[in-house]
């Protein structure tokens, strides 16, 4: 039992509860932030300020009562929300979120603040994005019902679409970082452009790929079906789509699911193109930064949630295929020959 | 027994329980699962094989992509449980016409390779060492194998522009 | 340490056979389409179980292109099998042996 192995299980450990506490963390934040943004005060009662508004939530589902239809599928039923939520833990595995760090001396050699550095790291994120859609088809399906099926086919195939600009967006960071481990990447965007002997800018791929940026925030947001593109678990449409049938924790699980997958995304993005861990004093605070960064972009998510109107579903899919698709090969073409004539 | 050793031979029951599950169920949706459960535990031993890249697409293409459709497919036509004009509890090796054939030959074809690797001895074991990485691959498919690549990118062209064309509904009047 | 390279080419042998036999015993166009997939998939074994036990890195371009063959195939097999239930709302290969409307 050395002591890095040690250190890497607490860490794993860590990893898993922080992101349990992120999703509640999220859900006091979204409500909060959406009372800000309506002008109303969110929720006040539950604690100092309402934060204690996510564990009664909690306990509230917990206590709810556990139906399953009696013409759904038991197996399939029950195996949804467990493929939507292990997906959505599972990508994170893969994700840095700190510099290496030897926890202020107790480690004799210094440890990468991920849980497991593959150097395909991007590759299996996208392969575990795409898993995550069976959670939802199967959830439409099993429940046998016409509104779940219904919104779970479509949210399924606008998943599937969506996830090709994901990956083209993502492409051209991988074109311009030259590997595909996200660790290399962030040390990639280490330090500033200067002029003139001051520091400009930092170098994270934002500023030369705004437009990818863009894209792979707009295609996370479809990817997680969230608000402007939650169609398919729009109250006024679908009634909740494909969890419909769902109550008490299973409800839970997808409810889960989703704030977990905003995180993997934000935290994703954070990586790629905000810089991750990069700061001043990186190597010891790094992971404040990359906190701040992560809380930023959920900020823009919640606000984007609360802010825009809901796509039509044929909308949404024209959107993905003709808008979003080809801006994002563009900018990966544009990419390569950037890449090619300025040299990196 | 080593872990890679040990890895193997899990991912391997894995892969031949599905598939032999995926041939034997009847109901559509859970073959599509099970031979997703199969594609996972190969994805598994391309790993093993120093191979991540395709582990990867393996998921990402065939488990993420290739199944989505077959399961949209099997979710729109509601395909039923097909009726049959055979006993089913009658063992394949049994049945009557191709079936028999099929199943005959599949017992054919698994004593026929196990025998033949078997006779070949030392089939050979894998080299130690530095192996390929993805670079490599790129770097191959960008090079020597620049042409099939693009061809591959006309022919997906042409199976999407059939697909579609095959599934519309005929246009009335 | 990693298995011996007859240990991956046998496990590539039984799911080659399985495929087959799945391919002549089911009555079912989707599930005769699964197990041209569980062939598929045996092959691509084989090829990247060659490539590293000849250290080339072409075993695993084949399975590059023979993934994308695949998903080319089951995109037009899964049309022409949507097509023809259109019409006569089976699934059963038997209803189509004699090719005439």
């Amino acid at each position: 039992m050395s002591p890095l192995f040690i250190a890497q299980a607490v860490l794993t450990l860590f990893v898993f509860v922080m992101l349990l506490n992120s999703a509640a963390v999220m859900v006091y934040v979204e409500r909060k932030v959406a009372g800000m943004l309506q002008q109303r005060l969110g929720p006040y009662l539950v604690g100092p300020k309402g934060v204690l508004q996510p564990l009664a939530d909690v306990v509230k589902l917990m206590f709810k009562e556990e139906l399953r239809p009696r013409a759904a599928d038991a197996f399939l039923f029950a195996l949804a929300p467990i493929i939507s939520a292990t997906c959505a833990f599972a990508a994170f595995a893969v994700v840095p979120f700190g510099a290496e760090t030897t926890f202020f001396g107790l480690l004799r050699e210094p440890m990468k603040l991920q849980v497991a550095d593959v150097n395909v790291a991007v590759l299996v994120i996208f392969a575990i994005a795409s898993m995550g859609v069976y959670g939802i088809v199967l959830a439409g399906w099993s429940a046998n019902s016409k509104y779940s099926l219904l919104g779970g086919l479509r949210s399924s195939a606008q998943m599937i679409s969506y996830e090709l600009s994901y990956g083209t967006a993502l492409a051209a960071v991988l074109v311009m970082a030259n590997s595909m481990s996200l660790t290399a990447i962030v040390e990639k965007q280490a330090g500033a452009w200067h002029l003139f002997g001051w520091p400009l800018l930092p170098r994270w791929f934002v500023f030369p790929q705004i437009v990818g940026f863009l894209v792979f925030m707009t295609a996370g947001i479809a990817e997680t079906n969230r608000a402007p593109f939650d169609f398919p678990e729009a109250e006024q449409e679908l009634v909740a789509g494909y969890h419909t049938e769902y109550s008490s924790m299973s409800f839970a699980m997808f409810f889960l699911a989703e704030y977990i997958n905003m995180v993997t995304v934000s935290a994703v993005a954070t990586d790629l193109y905000l810089g991750g861990w990069q700061g001043p004093f990186a190597d010891s605070i790094g992971w404040i930064w990359f906190l701040t960064k992560v809380a930023a972009l959920l900020f823009f998510y919640v606000w984007m949630r609360w802010t825009l109107p809901r796509y039509r579903y044929d909308q949404l899919m024209a959107f993905g295929w003709k808008v979003l698709l080809p801006v994002s090969v563009v900018n990966l073409l544009a990419t390569a020959a950037g890449v090619l004539y300025f040299g990196a | 027994m080593a872990p890679e050793i040990f890895a193997f031979y899990a991912f391997g029951a894995v892969a031949i329980t599905a598939s032999l599950l995926v041939i034997a169920q009847r109901n559509p949706i859970y073959s599509v699962l099970l031979l997703i459960a199969s594609f996972g535990a190969l994805s598994g031993l391309y790993v093993l094989l120093d191979a991540p890249f395709v582990a990867a697409i393996q998921i990402i293409v065939y488990a993420g992509a290739i199944m989505v459709l077959f399961l949209f497919v099997v979710m729109l036509l509601n395909a039923p449980h097909e009726e049959t004009d055979y006993d089913e509890r009658v063992h394949p090796l049994l049945r009557p016409g191709p079936m028999r054939f099929g199943a005959a030959l599949a017992v054919l074809l698994v004593v026929e390779l196990v025998w033949a690797l078997g006779r070949g001895g030392e089939t050979g074991s894998f080299p130690g060492g530095a192996v390929t990485s993805v670079t490599d691959v790129g770097r191959a498919l960008f090079t020597d194998y620049a042409f099939p690549f693009e061809v591959t990118s006309i022919l997906i062209l042409v199976a999407m522009l059939g697909a579609v064309v095959l599934a519309r509904r005929e246009e009335r009047g | 340490m990693m298995a011996p390279l007859a240990d991956y080419l046998i496990l590539s042998a039984i799911l080659f056979a399985i495929g087959t036999a799945g391919v002549f015993v089911r009555r079912n166009l989707i599930t005769i389409l699964l197990s041209i997939e569980i062939m598929l998939n045996a092959v691509n074994l084989t090829f990247v179980a060659f490539g590293r036990a000849l250290a080339s890195v072409d075993g695993q371009i084949i399975v590059f292109f023979v993934m994308t063959v695949a998903a080319a195939e089951a995109a037009v097999g899964l049309a022409i099998v949507i097509a023809l239930y259109r019409h006569r709302e089976s699934l059963n290969p038997d209803s189509w042996t004699a090719l005439k409307w």
